[in-house]
């Protein structure tokens, strides 16, 4: 099975920025032409986060997606700030394929997870998690790692797989931005808790870092962000570097 | 002669906006199917997919697009949840009736991976067609829970995990695929240029 190399855009509208820790945003470039540089780098798929919609009750802005979306023949998954089946409806017109959800589906209502799984199906519904240690365990947490909310990542991800969500983002809040490894740990439990795919993001410093994830954690895919709007590496020196390790990527 | 490409446009939960994008760099000329009067507008039938089996059904339904669609005797491309809906029988939420066109059923994938099938997959095409041609050796892009049971039309296999399912499917002016072209780079639009130049 091929592992899938993905970029995720983290976007403050017009920019893409890159948080530490969730936080200190640094600006990165245009969403749209970020997306078409790693599209045609290779990605097998584009993340596009709009990481203040939530935090300040803001709609995502359509136009940055619309342009994002145009021209790439890849899947488009795109989160921020949705509370209605109405919101993923109109997700999906302006180009996504999936959509991803955190805050509303934690503070609120998980049933939301129900509802669009039932209507647009649940290859369509992607759960962010943004996970932060705490003791032996991991705690969730929304708005870009500033709200907590008191449920346990694991009891959360099994939670979320049952009200038939397809796929989960997870993000750990401690590892972000910093580019010194993955939480192996996190994604270990996570992946061996769900029967669903789990896309790790957070903390990709080096190629070897990729390489360990995989090889010990085993997720569906990766989700990488700093590394590449750094211009340390590009997808193809990733899948590259990952082939000849003798582990399974797309062309 | 004109050589429209008709996209089924239903309800809230379709995705046409790829597929469209993707039909267009394919060099087609599209036309958005809203109304049962635009059926006599097309010349060709691309049947996204985004949604559920029983919610689709049911949009098809409301729009009055059933009978229309088994009667369309152009070629017709059925894609992901489009392929399945041409099934006699669907298992998403309950069992819900398909257009019948094809004799299959659509079940959930029942194997030792993680279901969903998400990304890239190889296919083993087993009865070409005209619209497979030049891309059986290409990677598709995936993203499915359930699966096309079939046994009389598969034109291409997949393999995932240890298991195999239908990929893709031909039947007179019927074709169908489990992978979404318009999400499949170069390939895709290969596949979808294919499609566009089937004489009707």
């Amino acid at each position: 099975m091929n592992t899938r190399i993905i970029a995720k855009l983290d976007v403050k509208p017009p920019y893409v920025v890159k948080p530490v820790h969730f936080e200190g945003l640094r600006k990165m470039g245009n969403p749209s032409q970020l997306a078409r540089k790693y599209y045609d780098q290779g990605a097998d798929e584009l993340f596009y986060i709009d990481i203040v919609s939530s935090l300040y009750q803001r709609k995502i802005l359509a136009d940055g997606i619309r342009e994002a979306a145009n021209e790439l023949f890849i899947p488009f998954a795109v989160g921020g700030g949705v509370k209605s089946v109405d919101d993923f409806s109109k997700m999906f017109h302006m180009g996504a394929d999936k959509v991803v959800i955190n805050t509303h589906a934690v503070q609120n209502d998980p049933s939301i997870i129900n509802k669009a799984a039932e209507v647009f199906g649940n290859q369509a519904v992607v759960v962010n998690i943004e996970a932060k240690k705490w003791q032996q365990n991991w705690e969730c947490y929304t708005d870009c790692g500033r709200i907590q909310s008191g449920k346990d990542v694991l009891e959360w991800v099994q939670e979320v797989e049952q009200r038939g969500a397809g796929e989960i983002l997870l993000q750990s809040v401690d590892a972000d931005g910093r580019r010194k490894g993955f939480d192996i740990e996190l994604a270990t439990n996570v992946v061996d808790s769900v029967d669903i795919p789990v896309v790790v993001s957070s903390g990709a410093g080096s190629l070897e870092d990729i390489k360990e994830l995989i090889e010990i954690a085993s997720p569906s895919g990766v989700a990488v962000a700093s590394l590449l709007h750094y211009d340390q590496v590009t997808i193809q020196d990733i899948k590259n570097y990952l082939r000849n390790s003798g582990i399974m990527v797309s062309q | 002669m004109s050589n429209i490409v008709g996209i089924v446009n239903y309800g809230i939960a379709g995705n046409i906006h790829s597929v469209k994008k993707a039909i267009e760099k394919a060099g087609g000329d599209t036309l958005v199917i809203s109304s049962p009067s635009d059926f006599d507008l097309v010349d060709k039938i691309v049947i996204p997919g985004v949604g559920s089996f029983k919610d689709a059904m049911q949009e098809l339904e409301n729009d009055g697009f059933i009978g229309l669609l088994k009667e369309f005797d152009k070629p017709i491309l059925g894609i992901c949840l489009g392929m399945q809906i041409l099934a006699e029988l669907g298992f998403e939420f309950g069992k819900t009736r398909g257009l019948g066109l094809l004799n299959a059923e659509v079940k959930p994938i029942l194997c030792d991976a993680k279901i969903p099938h998400m990304g890239f997959n190889k296919i083993q095409v087993i009865n070409s067609n005209k619209v497979m041609k030049g891309v059986e050796v290409e990677e598709f892009y995936f993203m499915h829970s359930y699966e096309v049971v079939n046994y009389t039309d598969i034109a291409a296999l997949t393999k995932y995990g240890n298991h195999s399912f239908v990929s893709a499917i031909h039947k007179g002016n019927l074709y169908g695929v489990q992978f979404h072209p318009e999400k499949s780079r170069q390939a895709g639009i290969r596949l979808l240029s294919n499609f566009i130049q089937l004489e009707g």
